[in-house]
């Protein structure tokens, strides 16, 4: 019979420490865990929960002054790529937290999230149980004049890392309707005018080629009764990221086949007006990391004006940016590029 | 009865499954008081999905991790049919004469004071193979009226070897006690448990309903995205989230593409832990034709959400008090699974009060209740075994949920001494 004991993790096998009946020291840290909880403000809350070796939790642990959380944006360096938050003993029961306040600014990215006691390396943090409900009903009210999100994950060797998104102005996709050849589309613009000469601009990806472009509409009817509504996105008119520009609802319709001359992958944009720079369309506030695998749109077919029959679908991308891909399968299930 | 050594013995310990994760918490819970360990018969992951819980020794007896240079599956044994495991288990191609072996060598030789089998094909061993002395219990996590005839058969000739067999409903015991006939045998039954969960409770104000579960037939996914089509009429500001995966994610894909409903209801695949999932919503729905437990009933409920669960056989109606922390409707109604999303949906006081209800109610599914009972049972059990018969019967008789049983037990110790 092979055995091994869930107790013992791999590493640990050679050293079994003696229980120690007094304060655990720090150095008997063998993993750390954290618990985060997103809050209304755009904060998340890091409870960290350190283990010895034998995976059982040490109570009330003694950490030194300089304990933190350390989070470090991957594949960056610089100042604004790394962030140490204190670890502060709670009165409440003794544990350890960290807070990532709202109205921190961090860039656009991952986050790797560790665990720094004195002038240890730091020590990768282990996920826990994530609270972010106040995400999943996400309704935007920062008073700062960006929107942030962050949203902690598990990553395939199973470490804790944040994603985040800091946009301004930002352009939120919400509701998206397929039929009659058209991709219907509401969204929400926050941090710019949305103006009359407001227009949806569809880039063919790697390429020079003007955009394809169409009208938008203002739509601040309120979403529970409207036609277009959908779950999750409640934001009420007036708040937004800016408050010189409130948040304004849009619509759009975008007709497919206006796509169709020889590119396959179309990004999307918000052009809020004919002075400004376009805002990339993006689907990002809410607590799903990966809007790719989740939100799924049926492929539309779509007839050029030569009699072929192409297939066009909305995706979202892997920086839940939205996007159209066509191809030239008759009608067959578009395979969504990156 | 001091300590105990208790043995579970399961198919792998290191799949996601209902058993995996029930057998986890009960076998945590146990391991307070006693010596706990987790027989797999399978590994085929290094780590298994759920933890297993503080205190709890996790054995498996064929190593199937192809990279490692235990890994048995190409041993020839491995390729010889199983004989001791039964046929009629629908997992019997997955086992041989190499797990009949090694299984029976792990019987035969524990040291265990109780073995506990997982499911029917493993029952078939524990009643066969355990050494003398050995109190052996049999849980049965489906249900016996869905079982083939042929299993039935077999079980009501193997299972009286057997010191008890445990259900997870009380409507399966009764089938058990009813259509087995098991002579000396104590059925009972006793509820999977749900621990309460690390995450505050949900408030009822996220407008999501939230199902989870395999994405299998008998869930009947399709009716509930049927059904919440129909309440997306009257609240388009409410979504449905799916958790799972399974092989009908493709079919129910292009339900809800062809209803138009891909604004409303999502399919979001695994998540873990789950509670962190059930807390965004505000209502679960349940609308499976076969339910032999429902943990995800319990595990919402856990969480402070009210249930909207089809009265499918057994489970839902064990778990739901219809009307207080929860609604049941037919199985397979659209409109009635539809009309009692939209009562809750539209209710917030109501959503309220059954969330609050369900939150209390549902604490009788905590592993430290569920597992008392079950030490109590196995107290009993070994010290019938030892032949402190009197003592035993007290014992047993004390508890109140052996008063059904207490003429079959008469007859269980009539025919103790008749047994292998």
């Amino acid at each position: 019979m092979t055995q091994h004991c869930l107790d013992t993790p791999p590493r640990a096998e050679a050293a079994a420490a003696p229980p120690d009946a007094g304060s655990p020291p720090v150095h008997r840290v063998h993993h750390a865990r954290a618990d985060c909880t997103a809050d209304s403000a755009g904060g998340l809350t890091f409870r960290v929960r350190l283990f010895d070796e034998t995976a059982k939790e040490i109570k009330a642990p003694e950490v030194p002054e300089a304990a933190a959380v350390l989070l470090r944006l991957r594949r960056h360096h610089g100042p604004d790529a790394s962030l140490r938050l204190p670890l502060v003993r709670t009165a409440a029961d003794g544990g350890l937290r960290a807070v990532l306040a709202g109205t921190a600014l961090l860039r656009e990215g991952r986050w790797d999230a560790s665990l720094v006691l004195a002038d240890e390396e730091p020590q990768r943090l282990l996920p826990g149980v994530h609270d972010l409900r106040t995400l999943a009903s996400h309704v935007p009210r920062e008073t700062h004049a960006w929107l942030g999100v962050r949203i902690p994950y598990t990553t395939k060797h199973g470490n804790l890392t944040l994603r985040t998104w800091l946009r301004r102005p930002h352009a939120e996709a919400g509701a998206l309707h397929l039929g009659d050849g058209a991709m219907a589309l509401r969204g929400r613009l926050y941090g710019a005018p949305l103006t009359a000469t407001a227009c949806l601009e569809a880039h063919p990806r790697d390429s020079e080629v003007s955009p394809v472009r169409v009208p938008v509409r203002l739509d601040d009817e309120d979403e529970r009764s409207g036609h277009g509504a959908a779950p999750g996105h409640g934001s009420a008119p007036g708040y937004g990221a800016d408050a010189r520009y409130p948040a304004r609802g849009f619509a759009a319709e975008l007709p497919l086949s206006s796509l169709l001359p020889g590119h396959r992958m179309w990004d999307l944009w918000l052009r809020p007006s004919v002075d400004e720079e376009p805002v990339r369309l993006a689907r990002i506030l809410d607590d799903i990391l990966d809007k790719k695998r989740i939100f799924s749109y049926p492929p539309q077919r779509v007839t050029s004006s030569d009699g072929a029959v192409h297939s066009a679908r909305p995706y979202y991308t892997v920086n839940n940016n939205l996007s159209v891909h066509v191809s030239d399968e008759d009608g067959g299930p578009a395979q969504a590029g990156r | 009865m001091g300590k105990m050594r208790i043995s579970f013995l399961i198919f792998s310990a290191y799949g996601m499954g209902g058993t995996v994760r029930t057998t986890f918490n009960l076998a945590q819970a146990l391991a307070e008081q006693h010596e706990v360990e987790v027989v797999s018969v399978f590994r085929y992951r290094d780590r298994p999905f759920f933890e297993p819980g503080k205190g709890v020794r996790l054995t498996s007896l064929v190593d199937m991790r192809r990279h490692r240079p235990g890994y048995m599956g190409d041993d020839p044994e491995h390729a010889l049919p199983a004989r001791v495991f039964p046929v009629a288990d629908g997992q019997y191609a997955r086992h041989s004469a190499l797990t009949d072996r090694l299984i029976g060598e792990y019987l035969g030789s524990t040291e265990a004071d109780v073995v506990v089998g997982t499911r029917p094909g493993l029952n078939v061993h524990v009643a066969r193979q355990t050494r003398r002395g050995t109190v052996r219990l049999g849980q049965e996590h489906l249900t016996l009226a869905t079982h083939p005839a042929r299993l039935k058969r077999l079980l009501r000739r193997t299972y009286p070897r057997l010191d008890a067999v445990t259900t997870v409903t009380e409507a399966d015991a009764r089938d058990y006690r009813r259509t087995l006939r098991l002579p000396g045998v104590h059925v009972e039954s006793l509820p999977n448990s749900v621990p309460e969960p690390d995450v505050g409770s949900a408030d009822g104000s996220g407008k999501w309903v939230v199902a989870a579960g395999r994405l299998a037939p008998a869930k009947r996914y399709d009716v509930l995205i049927r059904a919440f089509g129909e309440v997306v009429r009257e609240r388009p500001d409410w979504g449905l989230r799916i958790y799972g995966h399974g092989r009908e994610e493709g079919k129910l894909r292009n339900l809800i593409d062809e209803l138009g409903l891909y604004n409303h209801v999502f399919l979001m695949g695994s998540a873990n832990p789950i509670e962190a999932e059930w807390v965004k919503g505000a209502i679960c729905a349940v609308t499976s034709s076969l339910e032999s437990f429902g943990m995800t009933i319990v595990e919402a409920m856990r969480c402070g959400l009210p249930v909207v669960a089809t009265d499918c056989p057994h489970g839902p109606k064990e778990i739901i008090h219809d009307g207080t922390d929860g609604l049941l409707v037919p199985t397979g109604d659209v409109g009635a699974i539809s009309g009692a999303l939209l009562r809750l949906i539209n209710d917030e006081g109501l959503r309220a009060r059954m969330g609050a209800a369900a939150l209390t109610a549902s604490a009788r599914f905590d592993p430290s209740q569920v597992a008392a009972r079950y030490e109590s049972l196995m107290t009993s059990l070994v010290n019938r075994r030892a032949g402190t018969l009197h003592r035993a019967r007290g014992t047993l008789l004390g508890g109140a949920y052996a008063a059904k049983d207490r003429i079959r037990q008469g007859v269980g110790y009539a025919l103790e001494g008749a047994r292998s």
